[in-house]
C-alpha cells in the first residue's frame, strides 16, 4: 500500500501550536508494549465466566429449558433463563412510538426467540471453556414457527408476526416531504425511475469483541461494570429503569476498547444478564463475546431498500427532486432503532442542491439479528442511494458524471447553506474536492488506461462516491419519530486542573475506541495553556465514579473533535483564567497583563516575572495562607452545548446536526468479463473535515474507513437462507479485507473550518461509506461495454457482478427513462 | 424447508400401510441409524449417524405419533439434537390406491438449525434430497419384504 498526501489548507482560524501537528500518540506507547487495559484483562479473585446459550431456530416458541444437566457438571457456578430475567426486570425502554414501542425486549429471550443467536440462557463457570461445554448442556426444548427473512414480505398478510404485542411487523412508518415536489415532476425534462435499490446487511468489524467484568456489592447495592461498551450514558439510560434502580447503582469503567464503530452501542441487554448474575452468584462474572456470537447477534448495519424512486431531472442534467419508499429492515429487536429511521435526514440532500424531496420511510422487523449503529449510521445508506441516483442519471441521460455532480452539489458560495429540510450545512467547498480526488487519481488518463486494460481483455471502470458525515447530531431529532421523548441538543464535559506539582491533568467524559482522545486533547490544552503536550496527562479511558459525565457523554456519531474537544476547551480557558488570577494576585498586577508561555505564567512585557506552573498549582494547594481572598481553585469544568433548537415536529424541519464533514472517494476497477472477478486497481480519498488537531489521526480514519467501505462493497455480507440461517456466522465466510485486498490508496484533506464550533473543528470518521459509492459507481461503467447493467445493490461480490456480465437486461430492466 | 412427493409401490395398501405404522421397520428404511427403542406406540426413539458428506453428523431422534386415520393417513413429529445441529420435522403420508398398487403422497417440513442449518438450504438441499431418495427405496424393499411375507 503506498501512500502520498497532499495538503491543501484554505484559511485557518485558529492559532496553531501542537494543534494542527501530528504529534505522536500519547496512546501508543502503552498499546505497542501490550501494556493496554481492555476489559478482558481485568480479573477478579473467585471469579466466574459466563456463556450465553444461544437460539439455533431464527423463530421458535421455547417450550422448555432444563438447565439441571449444567448444574451438575463440576465448576459450573450458576445459570440464569428467560423467566427469571422476565421477574427480575422489566422490558428495555423503547425509543419507537407505537407500534414499536409496545415491543418487549429483555436480557435473554422470554417465551421466544427470533433469529439465530439470540441469548434464551446463561451459564456460568470457573473457566470460560468450561461454560461453553456447560452451556451445550443446557437442555432448550423448541417449537419452530415459520420465519420472516425478507423486509419485502414482513407486512404482508401472511407474514408470521415476530412480536404479537406491536400487532404486526411494522415498528415505524413516517411521510418525509419537503418542497414542492409534484410541481418539480411537473416542470422535469426527464423523469427516471428505478423500481428497486437495495442497501445490504453487513457491521465493521472490531479486533476486540465485546464484553464486561460485571461486579455487585451487596452493601451499596451498586454494580461496576467494566466494559467496552462505548456509550455508557445511553446503556445507563437502558439498564437502570429495566433493572428497577437509580443510574448511580451502575458504575461504568473503561480504559482501552479495541474498536467500536457503533456496534458497541448496543450491549445493555447482555450487560444485564452479567449483573444480574453477578448478584445471584454473589462473585464477579466476565463475558467475552467469541467472534461467531458477534456475528449472530451483535448489531447488525440497517438493511434498506429503496422503493419505486423517481428522480426530476431539468435538460441541463440539474436534478431538481426526487421521491422514494425507503424499507428498512431492523433485524428482531429495535434497541437503538428507529433512529435509524431519522438519523439518514440528516443528509436527506446529500451533496446536491435537492430542494424537493419526498421519503416515505416504513422500518420492519424480521427473524434477524438486531441493527444499531454501524460506522456512517442510517446516512451511509441514504448517501448511497443518491449517489447511485447521480450516476444513474448521468448514464441514462447521457451526461457527464463529474459534470452533473459539480452542477448539482451545493455550491461554496451557497454556504453555509440551509437544507430543504433545515439542516445547515457549515461550510465546504465540494466542486473544489471532486477536482482533486480527480487529480489524485489521474481522471484525465482514465480512457488511456481503459483501452490499454480492454488490450488485456478487462473492463476497466471509474468511479466516484461523494459523502457526507454528519456530525453531532441533535438528539431532538428523537422527537421526529416519537414525539413524547424527552431528549434534545447535545452534550460533552471535560476536567482540567493543575495539581500541586504543576502537572494538567484532564478527564473526559468519553469512552474512546482508538480515536485518540488523549492525544488531542492534550494538544488543544498544550496550545491554551502555552505548555509542552507531555506536561498534559489526560487519563485514560473513563469511569463514571471519577470522571465528570453528561447525559449524552459516549463516543460516537462523529463528534468528539467538536463536543469533546469543545469540552476541553471550555475547561482548559477557565483554567487558564484562574491561573491568570492566581498570577496577578502575587505579581499585584491587573489579570490581563499576564499571559501563559513555556510553562509559566508571567508578565507579558517583563518575562523575569514569572511563575512556573508548579508555584501555582502549590499555592492553593499547600500554600495558601495570607492570601486576603480565597486563590482560585486550579481546577475547571466545563460542558460544552452545541448551539441546537428543537425541531418542528410537524414539518420534520430543523437543524439535525451540528457540522458536515466530506469525503470525496474515486476508484479504479478492472474486471474480468468471463468470471466477474474485479480488483481495485486505483483509489483516492480527499477528506475535509474543517481544522485538522492532528492530521495523522485524521488521515488513519480516513483509511480505516476506507478499509470497512472496500469490505462492504466487495466481501462483507451479513447473508440469511430463506430459513433464516446466517450463512456468515463466522471469518470463514464472513470476509473482512486484510492488507493484501486494499488497493494502492492515496489520500489528501482540505481544511474548511467549521464557523459553528470552538475550534473550526468537525466530528469525522464516517466517511468511508464513499468507498462503497464509488466501487458501486465503478463497476456500473465497467458494465457499460459489456451490456450495460445497473449497479443496484450496494452488495457486489464477483458472482453478482458475474451475473450483471451475463444477464445485463435483468438489471437494465429495474430503470427507466420518461422524457417531456 | 418444505418437501414433497409421492411413491408408487406394487402392493396393497395393507401392506404399504403395516410398515409405515411399524416403527421397527421404518427404523430400517432411515440411514445410519445405531440404535432404537419403542417406548409405547405413539413415542420412539433413534439414535442416529448422518451421512452429511462432510462426516456423520451424530444425531438423538425423538418420534412422536400426531395422528392416524388406518390405511389412509398418518402423520408424526421427529425431533432431532445433535453436536452443532438440531432437527425438528414434521412429516405425513396419506395413501391410496386399488388392488396391488399403491400410491403414497408424502409432505415433510424440516427444519434444521444450529452450525450445520447455517450451511444453508442450497448446501442442505441436495443432501437432504439424496437421502429421502435412500429412504423411500429402502422402503420400497420394506414394503416387498412384507408383502413376501404375508404371502404375496
Amino acid at each position: 500500500m503506498t501512500t502520498t498526501e497532499t495538503e491543501t489548507t484554505t484559511t485557518p482560524t485558529i492559532q496553531k501550536g501542537f494543534a494542527g501537528q501530528s504529534v505522536p500518540r500519547k496512546e501508543d506507547r502503552r498499546l505497542v508494549e501490550g501494556q493496554g487495559v481492555f476489559f478482558d484483562d481485568v480479573k477478579r479473585h473467585g471469579m466466574g465466566y459466563l456463556h450465553f446459550v444461544r437460539s439455533p431456530y431464527p423463530h421458535a416458541r421455547i417450550l422448555s429449558i432444563d438447565v439441571a444437566p449444567a448444574l451438575e457438571l463440576p465448576g459450573v457456578y450458576g445459570t440464569l433463563t428467560g423467566d427469571e430475567v422476565a421477574i427480575l426486570t422489566d422490558p428495555f425502554f423503547q425509543i419507537a412510538a407505537e407500534p414499536g414501542g409496545s415491543m418487549k425486549d429483555y436480557a435473554l429471550a422470554v417465551g421466544k426467540v427470533r433469529y439465530v443467536g439470540e441469548p434464551v440462557a446463561a451459564v456460568v463457570a470457573e473457566t470460560r471453556e468450561l461454560a461453553r461445554d456447560a452451556a451445550e448442556l443446557v437442555l432448550v426444548d423448541y417449537e419452530p414457527l415459520d420465519v420472516v427473512v425478507d423486509a419485502r414480505r414482513a407486512l404482508d398478510d401472511d407474514a408470521p408476526v415476530l412480536h404479537e404485542e406491536c400487532g404486526g411487523n411494522l415498528t415505524y412508518e413516517g411521510v418525509w416531504e419537503w418542497g414542492d415536489v409534484d410541481q418539480a415532476f411537473a416542470e422535469a425534462d426527464h423523469v427516471v425511475k428505478i423500481s428497486e435499490l437495495h442497501f445490504d446487511r453487513f457491521n465493521s468489524t472490531p479486533l476486540e469483541l465485546d464484553g464486561a467484568l460485571a461486579e455487585y456489592n451487596r452493601g451499596t447495592g451498586q454494580w461496576t461494570i467494566t466494559t467496552n461498551n462505548q456509550f455508557p450514558g445511553f446503556a445507563v439510560i437502558m439498564m437502570a429503569p429495566a433493572m428497577r434502580v437509580g443510574t448511580d447503582k451502575l458504575r461504568f469503567v473503561t480504559q482501552d476498547i479495541g474498536g467500536g464503530f457503533g456496534n458497541k452501542i448496543t450491549s445493555h441487554p447482555q450487560l444485564v444478564a452479567c449483573c444480574l448474575l453477578a448478584r445471584k452468584l454473589n462473585r464477579p462474572v466476565q463475558w467475552t463475546e467469541w467472534r461467531t456470537d458477534f456475528h449472530q447477534s451483535m448489531s447488525h448495519g440497517n438493511e434498506r431498500w429503496f422503493l419505486d424512486t423517481e428522480v426530476a431531472v431539468k435538460a441541463d442534467g440539474t436534478m431538481t427532486g426526487f421521491r422514494t419508499k425507503a424499507l428498512d429492515d431492523a433485524g428482531a429487536y429495535l434497541r437503538y432503532e428507529p433512529l435509524g429511521g431519522v438519523i439518514w435526514s440528516q443528509v436527506a440532500a446529500g451533496m446536491y442542491g435537492w430542494r424537493n424531496i419526498r421519503l416515505e420511510f416504513t422500518q420492519v422487523v424480521t427473524n434477524k439479528a438486531p441493527c444499531s449503529p454501524n460506522r456512517g449510521y442510517s446516512r451511509m445508506q441514504h448517501l448511497w442511494f443518491t449517489e447511485r441516483l447521480a450516476d444513474i442519471v448521468a448514464q441514462e441521460l447521457g451526461f457527464d458524471r463529474v459534470e452533473v455532480r459539480k452542477k448539482n452539489y451545493v455550491q461554496p458560495g451557497q454556504m453555509p447553506y440551509e437544507t430543504p429540510n433545515g439542516c445547515v450545512y457549515d461550510s465546504g467547498d465540494y466542486p473544489a474536492a471532486l477536482d482533486l480526488v480527480l487529480e489524485l487519481i489521474g481522471y484525465d488518463t482514465v480512457e488511456e488506461r481503459r483501452a490499454e486494460a480492454a488490450s488485456r481483455g478487462k473492463l476497466l471502470g471509474f468511479g466516484i462516491g461523494s459523502t457526507l458525515d454528519s456530525g453531532t447530531n441533535n438528539f431532538g431529532q428523537s422527537q421526529l419519530i416519537n414525539p413524547d421523548l424527552q431528549f434534545s441538543g447535545n452534550n460533552e464535559v471535560a476536567t482540567v486542573k493543575l495539581d500541586i506539582f504543576g502537572e494538567i491533568v484532564v478527564t473526559l467524559g468519553t469512552t474512546p475506541q482508538g480515536q485518540s482522545h488523549e492525544t488531542t486533547a492534550a494538544q488543544v490544552v498544550a496550545d491554551i495553556l502555552g505548555c509542552d503536550v507531555d506536561i498534559v496527562h489526560v487519563r485514560a479511558g473513563h469511569d463514571s465514579y471519577w470522571n465528570s459525565h453528561a447525559g449524552f457523554s459516549g463516543t460516537y456519531a462523529s463528534q468528539f473533535a467538536v463536543t469533546g474537544l469543545g469540552a476541553v476547551k471550555g475547561a482548559t480557558d477557565m483554567l487558564a483564567d484562574q491561573m491568570k488570577t492566581l498570577a496577578s494576585m502575587v505579581f499585584q498586577c491587573p489579570k490581563e497583563a499576564i499571559e501563559l508561555a513555556d510553562g509559566f505564567a508571567r508578565i507579558a512585557d517583563n518575562h523575569e516575572a514569572a511563575l512556573p506552573f508548579m508555584a501555582l498549582g502549590a499555592i492553593p494547594n499547600a500554600n495558601n495562607a495570607g492570601f486576603p481572598v480565597d486563590p482560585p481553585p486550579m481546577n475547571a469544568r466545563f460542558v460544552y452545548r452545541p448551539p441546537f433548537e428543537v425541531p418542528d415536529k410537524e414539518r420534520k424541519f430543523g437543524n439535525l446536526t451540528l457540522t458536515y464533514s466530506m469525503q470525496i472517494h474515486a476508484c479504479v476497477l478492472e474486471v474480468d468479463p468471463e468470471t466477474g472477478v474485479y480488483e481495485l486497481v486505483d483509489y483516492a480519498a480527499v477528506d475535509d473535515c474543517g481544522v485538522r488537531i492532528n492530521p495523522k489521526i485524521v488521515e488513519g480514519q480516513v483509511m480505516g474507513a476506507t478499509a470497512h467501505a472496500i469490505g462492504a462493497a466487495m466481501f462483507e455480507s451479513f447473508t440469511y437462507d430463506d430459513e433464516g440461517n446466517l450463512l456468515t456466522p463466522n471469518f470463514y465466510d464472513y470476509h473482512v479485507p486484510h492488507t493484501l485486498d486494499m488497493p494502492p490508496l492515496r489520500t489528501s484533506a482540505v481544511e474548511s473550518p467549521s464557523p459553528f464550533t470552538p475550534l473550526g473543528t468537525k466530528g469525522m470518521g464516517e466517511g468511508g461509506g464513499g468507498g462503497i459509492h464509488a466501487i458501486s459507481a465503478a463497476l456500473q461503467d465497467a458494465l457499460r461495454a459489456a451490456g450495460g447493467a445497473i449497479v443496484t445493490d450496494s452488495h457486489n461480490p464477483y458472482h453478482r457482478v458475474f451475473e450483471m456480465l451475463t444477464h445485463p437486461d435483468e438489471a437494465r430492466a429495474k430503470v427507466e427513462v420518461s422524457n417531456r | 424447508m418444505k418437501l414433497e412427493g409421492t411413491k408408487e409401490f406394487e402392493a396393497p395398501r395393507e401392506v404399504v400401510w403395516s410398515v409405515i405404522n411399524d416403527p421397527s421397520k421404518m427404523a430400517k428404511t432411515m440411514p445410519g441409524v445405531e440404535s432404537f427403542e419403542i417406548a409405547d406406540d405413539t413415542h420412539w426413539s433413534a439414535k442416529v449417524k448422518v451421512p452429511l458428506g462432510l462426516g456423520g453428523l451424530k444425531m438423538s431422534i425423538a418420534f412422536t405419533k400426531l395422528e392416524e386415520r388406518p390405511l389412509e393417513f398418518a402423520s408424526l413429529n421427529a425431533k432431532g439434537q445433535g453436536v452443532g445441529a438440531l432437527m425438528n420435522m414434521t412429516t405425513s403420508f396419506t395413501l391410496s390406491g386399488e388392488g396391488e398398487k399403491t400410491s403414497m403422497a408424502w409432505e415433510a417440513d424440516v427444519k434444521i438449525a444450529g452450525p450445520v442449518g447455517s450451511m444453508g438450504q442450497r448446501v442442505l438441499q441436495p443432501i437432504i434430497n439424496q437421502q429421502v431418495g435412500n429412504v423411500l427405496a429402502a422402503l420400497d424393499t420394506e414394503v416387498q419384504a412384507e408383502k413376501a411375507d404375508a404371502g404375496g
